[in-house]
């Protein structure tokens, strides 16, 4: 039987004692050595004492030793088998030149790895190598295969991520990494090695070598960040925030230009500096109108840039009101007016600008310096104020008489202030609708009603009467569900005074929500409440000064003046055009969608009792810039009224959402439009600059070695040693019952026991 | 130099720009399509002693505002139906105000709850007289956390149209009114003045009560006093408006 290949060996000890007796033997030992000392303590002479004690450790010792039994193991042993990993960059920054006019970085870590194959294999006796292309993530890849080619396409660079996946496993243990790359890490390291970065790199425990493929950026201008709340106020000025990145450019100026939806709304010139990369670039504007709309920060694509995709960012903005601003102008006090700007004093939504006639030029009140009277700014309420109103209210108002202040010729800028969006509502009384001679004024083109000019009022009493649409329009609906709300106006007090007017013909965008039953204008029952959707904006008539009896005066009934709140709330805001009144919302799912990620919406629609519609369908419509439809869906509602719908992944750009719900028999189909942007530049075309600090601090940090390239080649691959493992047999060579350690031991015992006789201790 | 003046003629212009220089007839004729009137509240005591008073307010309020007033008050009991056709509402005294019922009470407490306003005169022509004394035990059941207080001479009540620093009346019982607030509204102005006094005036144009100590001046006061009341009624704190703040501000000074 051949002898095994032993080629390791250690100490062992043989003996079958257990510890606690080995201790016990020790502590012998040791009260053996004390009372020698101490007996010894009188002898004048040091050297006696010294050497009584010597020989007396020495017995101690060679005591134990026989205890102990040691012996020498010897051993058969091997070196466990590591795996080193060789990490690629495969992202698409690695498209970039390694340096200006130069290969691609991809093309100089593939002429790297050829270059390093025979290292490599080399290493593979060794080490198992584990091969890996990462950019999002780390996949297996070949090492052939990546020295003939990278061609990188990978939207992310992750280099913490596919360290700790390959630290991770599987396989053997890891021992060291080779890593390729650009270093324009757009994830974890993105912000540099932050502590947390740090202690994740030490937490790998293996030397980290880096060959860092590119020094120099390339020539580039970016809008590498825009920094814009989620929503802003109308009217109120706003700051975006644009982080201009410039690489390799000439010192001059730029125009960074803020758009909303191809318009530009702000501007900014930014001077590039030598030595200077990045530019803090505000932007303020104000928007003037609510609603969700997508903004652009685009800075000009200069000759010869890298890449031109990260030259404009776009991000989406809510405009919101913070308080709805009214102006109500009333011809002279009465309960109307006194009940009406109670209401909406009372509203903390609502911003209110009141202007009450409260002399006219036939009265006389005395000294003027003894009265509280202002003059009418009507220059400035119905010219250049006139756009910073959300709504404006005439209450029994007559323009005419005030004949110095001709505010006549301010009712085309009225009219045209609502066709841009604003609302406006006219309220009767004797000096309104035909009353007040508006038929022949530019306001007759806008009205929902046309005033009968010198018809004069009716003074009967009558008791509103919704229409089919009144049953259902959020402004007159009182009930929930049509019954309800005629029951509901059935109920209230009636009217006592009207102004005729007459209904406009169809198809004019106006509807008549109440009637008077037994007033009658060509036939039929006369308007009492009519609205009218006109351009971007929306008008209201109401043709009685006494709604305010459906508040205080049906209060007396016991009822409360729930009826009036709710009909000039929900006038109001449907003047306005509140987004909750809306019955149809399409939200979504992000305001910035990835490349390539689908389109995710949530659509809700109610009904005109403003309960949730199910069953109906809707179409959404994707919509570029340039108007071209990019994607269509469709859906139906669920049981709640709501449904959610996917587009499919749309190109980098900007686009609006328009969602349409199919109408039901006889009404009229609900729209809503909103915004969002499909990103164009995703962070790896973002920023595309080498960082070869980045790779050479991890290299540094985790005891690797590090290189760049051009003109780079392979690093020392630092790596750990592996681990020594017992394979085969062993074998125990005692080394305690050789002879002369019992000579030894009665040797020392003698000659104290004899040095002891002669110096006269016993 | 003489910039007061400047300003003055410059702000009357601008307010006969606000009146317009020359004002056409009104849609029939300067009628109002829901003419302002004021209810007189009947009870069981002396309930109208100026029985001409409301009525000359109402001229004067014709006279001198753009407000549109009925030719008559309306005498109404707070039992009755159709109080809250008259969110302003009168009552006057002489001598004790008899207790109101439960259902009076109730539907007064409402009027006032829900937005109305009431002007409570004593034609007593002393502090503390009978209708005075009776009309605090009354306004105390009726608004029991609300209390009768002092309306400081900063409220815009002093403002709504004549910019006043005190009230005027047939006599001079107190400078100040008083008053119960509800919602941060004046609900119920209080007056011992009695404002009727110095508002009543005959069919042949004759004041009915002479001023004292005041005389004219005090009258004039107690009718302007009562535009403003009626302006407060129909307008509010209007006047808090921050609009009309610098116009005040400079003429107030």
């Amino acid at each position: 039987m051949p002898q095994p290949a032993f080629n390791d060996w250690r100490l062992a000890a043989l003996t079958p004692l257990p510890s606690w007796a080995i201790a016990l033997a020790v502590l012998a030992a040791l009260v053996a050595l004390i009372m020698a000392w101490r007996g010894l303590r009188t002898e004048p002479r040091p050297w006696r004492r010294y050497a009584l004690l010597a020989l007396r450790a020495v017995s101690a010792l060679l005591a134990l030793f026989l205890l102990l039994e040691p012996a020498v193991l010897q051993l058969q042993t091997a070196r466990t088998r590591l795996r080193f990993a060789v990490l690629v960059d495969g992202s698409r920054s690695m498209r970039f030149p390694v340096e200006p006019g130069g290969a691609s970085r991809g093309e100089a870590v593939a002429g790297l790895l050829t270059g390093g194959r025979a290292e490599l294999s080399r290493l593979a006796e060794r080490v198992d190598l584990d091969v890996r292309r990462f950019s999002a993530q780390a996949a297996p890849a070949d090492l052939d295969g990546l020295a003939k080619g990278l061609s990188p396409d990978g939207s992310r660079t992750d280099l913490l991520g596919a360290l700790q996946a390959v630290a991770a496993g599987p396989g053997r243990k890891l021992a060291g990494v080779l890593l390729l790359s650009d270093g324009a890490d757009n994830a974890a390291l993105a912000g540099g090695l932050t502590p947390a970065a740090r202690a994740e790199l030490k937490a790998l425990g293996v030397p980290v070598n880096t060959v860092a493929a590119g020094r120099e950026s390339p020539r580039d201008l970016a809008v590498e960040r825009v920094a814009a709340e989620e929503f802003a106020f109308v009217r109120s000025s706003i700051t975006v925030e644009a982080t201009l990145r410039a690489h390799g450019l000439d010192p001059g100026p730029v125009t960074v230009v803020l758009r909303r939806e191809g318009a530009v709304v702000a501007q900014a010139v930014v001077q590039l500096e030598a030595g200077k990369d990045r530019y803090q670039v505000p932007l303020t504007f104000r928007p003037d109108t609510t609603g969700t709309f997508v903004f652009t920060v685009a800075a000009p694509v200069l000759p010869g840039e890298a890449v031109t995709a990260n030259n404009q960012r776009s991000f989406v903005l809510r405009v919101i009101r913070d308080r709805v601003r009214v102006l109500l102008v009333a011809g002279r006090p009465s309960w109307d007016e006194r009940f009406l700007r109670g209401l909406l004093k009372q509203d903390p939504n609502v911003d209110l600008v009141s202007f009450f006639i409260l002399r006219t030029n036939s009265d006389q009140p005395g000294s003027q310096d003894q009265l509280s009277l202002i003059p009418f700014p009507v220059a400035e309420i119905f010219g250049p104020q006139l756009k910073t109103f959300d709504a404006v209210l005439l209450l029994n108002f007559n323009y005419a008489p005030y004949r110095v202040l001709d505010i006549e010729r301010f009712l085309p800028n009225l009219r045209d202030y609502v066709r841009g969006g604003g609302g406006l509502a006219m309220i009767g009384g004797e000096q309104s609708f035909g009353e007040g001679r508006y038929g022949a004024t530019p306001l007759a083109e806008i009205l929902p009603v046309t005033p009968l000019d010198g018809a004069g009022l009716v003074e009967e009493r009558f008791r509103p009467r919704p229409t089919a649409d009144g049953r259902r329009h959020p402004i007159t609906a009182l009930g929930t569900g049509e019954a309800a709300t005629a029951a509901a106006w059935e109920a209230l007090p009636p009217l006592e005074v009207l102004n005729r007017t007459r209904r406009l013909p169809p198809g004019a965008g106006a509807a008549v929500l109440l009637e008077a039953p037994g007033v009658l204008v060509d036939g039929q029952p006369a308007p009492v409440v009519a609205v009218r959707e006109v351009g971007a904006g929306r008008t209201l008539a109401v043709t009685s000064d006494g709604s305010w009896s459906w508040g205080f005066l049906a209060a007396e009934q016991g009822g409360g003046d729930g009826a009036y709140r709710r009909f000039w709330s929900a006038a109001l805001r449907w003047l306005v055009r509140d987004p909750e009144l809306t019955p149809l919302k399409a939200e979504p799912d992000a305001p910035a969608v990835e490349p390539g990620a689908p389109i995710g919406l949530a659509i809700s629609l109610r009904g005109a009792d403003y309960g949730p519609a199910p069953g109906r369908k809707v179409t959404v419509e994707l919509v570029a810039e340039d108007g071209r439809s990019v994607a269509r869906s469709e859906a139906v509602t669920g049981t709640d009224g709501a449904v959610r719908v996917e587009l499919p992944a749309a190109p980098p750009g900007a686009y609006k959402v328009q969602a349409r719900a199919e109408p039901l028999p006889g009404g009229t189909p609900e729209t809503t439009t909103t915004a969002l942007t499909v990103r164009g530049a995703g962070p790896e075309d973002g920023d595309a600059t080498p960082r070869p600090e980045l790779l050479a601090a991890i290299a540094e940090l985790t005891g690797g070695d590090a290189a760049t390239l051009p003109g780079g080649s392979l690093p020392r691959l630092r790596q750990l040693e592996p681990e020594v493992v017992e394979i085969g047999q062993r074998k125990e060579l005692p080394i305690w019952n050789r002879w002369w350690f019992i000579v030894a031991l009665g040797c020392s015992l003698g000659a104290e026991w004899i040095l002891r006789r002669r110096w006269g201790y016993w | 130099m003489s910039s007061p003046l400047t300003r003055r003629s410059f702000l009357a212009t601008l307010a006969a720009g606000l009146a317009g220089a020359a004002l056409p007839a009104r849609a029939r004729d300067g009628v109002a399509s829901s003419p302002v009137t004021i209810g007189q509240l009947v009870h069981d005591g002396r309930w109208n002693p100026r029985p001409s008073a409301l009525k000359r307010l109402g001229w004067e309020l014709a006279r001198r505002t753009s407000i549109e007033t009925s030719p008559e008050p309306v005498p109404i009991r707070l039992e009755a139906p159709g109080l809250h056709r008259h969110p302003l509402l009168y009552l006057a005294g002489e001598g004790p105000l008899p207790p109101l019922s439960d259902a009076a009470r109730a539907a007064l407490r409402r009027h006032l709850q829900f937005g109305g306003l009431l002007l409570t005169d004593s034609a007593d022509g002393a502090e503390g007289g009978p209708f005075d004394a009776t009309l605090r035990r009354e306004l105390a059941r009726l608004l029991p956390a609300a209390p009768l207080a002092p309306i400081p001479q900063a409220h815009v009540l002093y403002k709504t149209f004549y910019l006043l620093d005190r009230q005027g009346g047939r006599v001079a019982v107190k400078p100040w009114l008083e008053g119960v607030s509800l919602d941060g509204r004046l609900a119920v102005i209080h007056t011992q003045n009695d404002l009727g006094g110095a508002w009543a005036r005959s069919d042949l144009g004759d004041w009915e009560y002479p001023c004292t100590p005041g005389g004219e001046p005090q009258r004039e006061t107690a009718i302007r006093l009562g535009v403003n009341l009626a302006m407060y009624a129909l307008c509010t704190d209007y006047k808090d408006d921050a609009v009309h703040m610098p116009f005040i501000m400079k003429r107030r000074t």
